[in-house]
């Protein structure tokens, strides 16, 4: 009996005929441990063993193709061995994304060979994680066999899991919330997302400045000419009689004009507390394209309004309209953020509390300079006009950036993010 | 494809090994973290761009990146990766096999090639169940598909099937040729008590002609050393053992069937020359780790150690495609029948194979509970398998008194 070609084609798969086609050896594992910090909540130390048989398939590690992978070879691969593995790892706290930084490498050998041992900090900045989730991708478009066993050690309590690509998620509650302890830490996280968030500080900035002064008309006479002409054009008197002029004078005193700025940041923080609220709770929804674009606008609007005021009193609205908008640009930081309905009142109350803790001491800040400086040209020249119009310009260039997702170059250096 | 290449490739495999045991070679439980003294210490090897194997590989790979949509392109990335997981038992490639076609199993319906594959995926990972309801769903849109029909019949004799085999074997010889009917006939009957036939059916079909890939002729000579064993030709067995690993030197499988009939004969030190240079694989090592301790070897302490963690670290990913193999390790060598009679019944649920049946009734005896062994009873006693080893357990089982009593009784009450 001869062996055709028609068989030839069938026998190529079919060697499976022998009574059992096993393959003997393990299939691809990497071996996941976190633990706790007991020096600080907010970090887990990681230590992440992958096969350098694994990554030798991804990752051009074996540089000179001799089939024997060296130390040499491995630590020079440190720095894309870290990032290929770390950027298919999720680690949340409260379903807060916490950062990941490697800190060490080192060898171990497991019952198949060698393994790259990756140490890393998780730093959940935001949270004290009572509520561990962590997603693994490692090799899930490679190797869909590939298992990652992880063992978590929590208050001197351990827990594992084997996940992979159907089941690439674990979760596990690590420790008591301590409410207060997470009180304070979104309360600093709020602290520092309005001191760090560029255009939220311009936005309030642009209504603090014209605080000290008062919208006088021409014919009120009074304090003419102490200040400089901003509105209609600078200094010019000669318009025609049907126009009003308007022009800004010093506030004689301190109270009045601190009333005012105490209006607009509680309008503010009362706006955009509600839709931190509602956008972390999920119950609104917006796309981030539209609402980072409406912020760059308010910015814009608030600047604008100190050139060519069209809201002259009750700058508090300007405030409240815009501080809606604020607000679910702040929620962007906490999205996903998963709690039980205590603790996350707790975490929502002391992140709006740190915003505006945070909005106090810019005006506590700027307001007693911006008083002494009323009367001066420099201030209401330089600071007031010129200040606001820069403000107007960066602020525009964030909205084109921000609607049309074009990078202006040079804006990066000026908003982080 | 010629024939001499793929000799060639295996041979290269061969060597690949080779290197891997001179190079590295780690006992027992996971070492903790350390810096290596220097930078040129070997850490671990990975197949070589000298293997030819490899090379074909990172052509055929560089040929799919280049067109990642063409299906023909990643079939045959995905047929090397599985053959190369078959040949050396590295299933590290199965995934990497499942991660290429992976892809066209989320279309609806996915390509019937895409699916055949996947298929044999899955009858590798011993996802008989699974594989055996892709394979019908083949069938039904293409029912003059060979290749399924083989995979069929395959994992029906492993699942103890023999109707569905002998269904699969039938339409595989109207549509896949004399050859490959015959083929699958045979087996079918080395495993259903008619040997003698099985024997005469490959005696036909023994010399494939030369267009044959080697693992054809290698596969033939396999499966005439088993039946060979089986009517207890053991001079004819050991030659056909030794001509299937002449066509493909280092094949897993066959370097497992050869060691275990040499393990069977008493010949210990031949199984240590045989798979010293493949401990990388599991099953190899086994067989060197039962020739060890059949020698009273000094080094069998630490490799039953090593052994038993290799298992361990499969336990712990949940993979259970062994449970033969570790019921085996486990009542021979950690002489504990109360587990290895646990992990044979598990096993017994997957498949049913002779080498399942030896180690369930074996396994029974040893922890005295031969009733237990009552389902392997009934299969044999449909099939009327003729196995020296695993007839002569069973005639144990049913002469043991005790719990077997009551079955006995009703065997003889029945005659």
């Amino acid at each position: 009996m001869k062996f055709n070609r028609l068989c030839l084609a069938v026998a190529i798969l079919g060697l499976g005929l022998a009574p059992v086609v096993a393959t003997a050896h393990k299939e691809s594992d990497s071996y996941l441990t976190l633990r706790t910090d007991p020096t600080n909540d907010h970090v887990l130390q990681g230590r992440w063993d992958i096969a350098l048989r694994d990554l030798a398939f991804v990752l051009p590690i074996d540089a000179n193709h001799n089939g024997g992978i060296t130390w040499g070879e491995v630590k020079a691969h440190r720095g894309a061995i870290e990032r290929y593995a770390l950027s298919s790892l999720t680690i949340k706290g409260d379903g807060l994304t916490c950062a990941t930084h490697p800190t060490g490498q080192k060898i171990s050998h497991h019952t198949d060979g060698a393994y790259n041992v990756l140490f890393f900090k998780a730093v959940c900045d935001k949270v004290i994680p009572s509520k561990l989730t962590i997603v693994y991708g490692l090799f899930r478009d490679v190797d869909p066999y590939h298992r990652g066993i992880v063992t978590i050690h929590a208050k001197g309590e351990t827990s594992g899991a084997v996940l992979g690509p159907h089941n690439a998620v674990t979760t596990l509650n690590i420790r008591d919330p301590n409410r207060w302890r997470q009180f304070k830490t979104f309360v600093m996280d709020g602290i520092w997302h309005i001191w760090t968030g560029m255009d939220h500080l311009l936005f309030i900035i642009s209504l603090l400045l014209p605080a000290v002064l008062i919208r006088r008309r021409k014919d009120d006479g009074d304090n003419w000419p102490g200040g400089g002409l901003l509105a209609g054009g600078g200094g010019t008197m000669t318009m025609a009689r049907a126009r009003v002029h308007y022009y800004w004078a010093a506030v004689p005193t301190w109270w009045p004009a601190f009333i005012d700025v105490i209006k607009v940041i509680s309008a503010f923080t009362l706006s955009h507390s509600v839709t931190v609220t509602l956008a972390v709770l999920g119950i609104v929804s917006v796309p981030s394209r539209l609402v980072e674009s409406a912020i760059a606008l308010s910015v814009i609007a608030a600047a604008a309004n100190n050139l060519y005021p069209i809201v002259r009193q009750r700058v508090w609205l300007i405030a409240f309209a815009f501080g809606f908008v604020h607000g679910l640009g702040f929620a962007s930081a906490l999205s996903g953020l998963q709690l039980p309905p205590l603790s996350m009142a707790a975490s929502l109350g002391g992140f709006n509390i740190g915003v505006e803790l945070g909005q106090e001491a810019i005006v506590l800040g700027v307001m007693p300079i911006a008083f002494l400086l009323r009367y001066t040209r420099f201030y209401r020249v330089w600071v007031l006009r010129w200040g606001s119009l820069l403000i107007v310009l960066i602020a525009s260039l964030w909205l084109f950036q921000r609607a049309f997702g074009i990078p202006v170059p040079g804006v990066g250096a000026i908003l982080p993010g | 494809m010629k024939a001499a290449a793929p000799r060639r490739a295996l041979r290269g495999a061969g060597l690949l090994f080779c290197a891997c045991l001179g190079g590295v070679a780690w006992a027992g439980a996971p070492t903790t973290p350390y810096v290596p003294e220097s930078a040129a210490v070997v850490l671990q090897h990975v197949p070589a761009s000298t293997d030819p194997r490899v090379r074909r590989f990172q052509r055929v790979k560089n040929s799919f990146r280049q067109h990642p949509n063409d299906l023909g392109r990643a079939l045959k990335l995905a047929r090397a990766y599985v053959g190369y997981a078959r040949s050396t038992g590295n299933a590290r490639f199965l995934g990497r096999a499942l991660g290429v076609v992976d892809p066209w199993m989320q279309q609806d319906p996915a390509p019937i090639r895409a699916l055949l594959l996947h298929a044999t995926i899955l009858q590798s990972r011993h996802h008989f169940k699974a594989a055996r309801n892709e394979l019908r769903k083949i069938l039904e849109r293409d029912p003059e598909n060979a290749q399924a029909w083989l995979t069929l019949a395959t994992v029906a004799m492993v699942q103890g099937d023999y109707s569905l085999a002998n269904d699969a074997c039938v339409h595989l010889a109207a549509v896949g040729g004399n050859f490959m009917g015959i083929a699958c006939t045979a087996t079918l009957r080395s495993l259903t008590g008619r040997a003698e036939q099985a024997w005469r059916l490959f005696s036909l079909i023994k010399h494939p002609g030369p267009e044959a890939p080697d693992a054809i002729h290698a596969w033939i000579h396999g499966l005439m050393a088993d039946t060979a064993r089986r009517l207890g030709k053991v001079e004819a067995a050991d030659a056909h053992y030794r001509k299937a690993l002449q066509w493909t030197p280092g094949d897993n499988f066959l370097l497992a069937a050869y060691a275990d009939f040499l393990l069977d004969q008493n010949r210990p030190e031949e199984v240590i020359e045989l798979v010293r240079e493949y401990t990388d694989s599991d099953t190899s090592f086994l067989r060197l780790v039962f020739a060890e301790a059949a020698l009273g070897s000094p080094k069998a302490g630490r490799d039953i150690r090593e052994m038993a963690a290799r298992f361990a670290a499969m336990d712990r990913r949940h993979t259970h495609v062994y449970r033969r193999e570790q019921a085996r390790f486990v009542l021979y060598l950690l002489h504990d029948p109360e587990r290895a009679l646990r992990l044979a019944k598990k096993n017994w649920t997957v498949q049913r194979a002779p080498k399942d049946m030896r180690i369930f009734l074996a396994a029974a005896l040893a922890a005295g509970k031969p009733a237990a062994a009552k389902p392997v009873l009934e299969v044999l006693a449909e099939s009327h398998l003729q196995d020296p080893p695993v007839n002569r357990l069973a005639r144990k089982v049913k002469a043991a008194p005790g719990e077997s009593t009551a079955l006995a009784e009703r065997e003889g009450a029945q005659k």
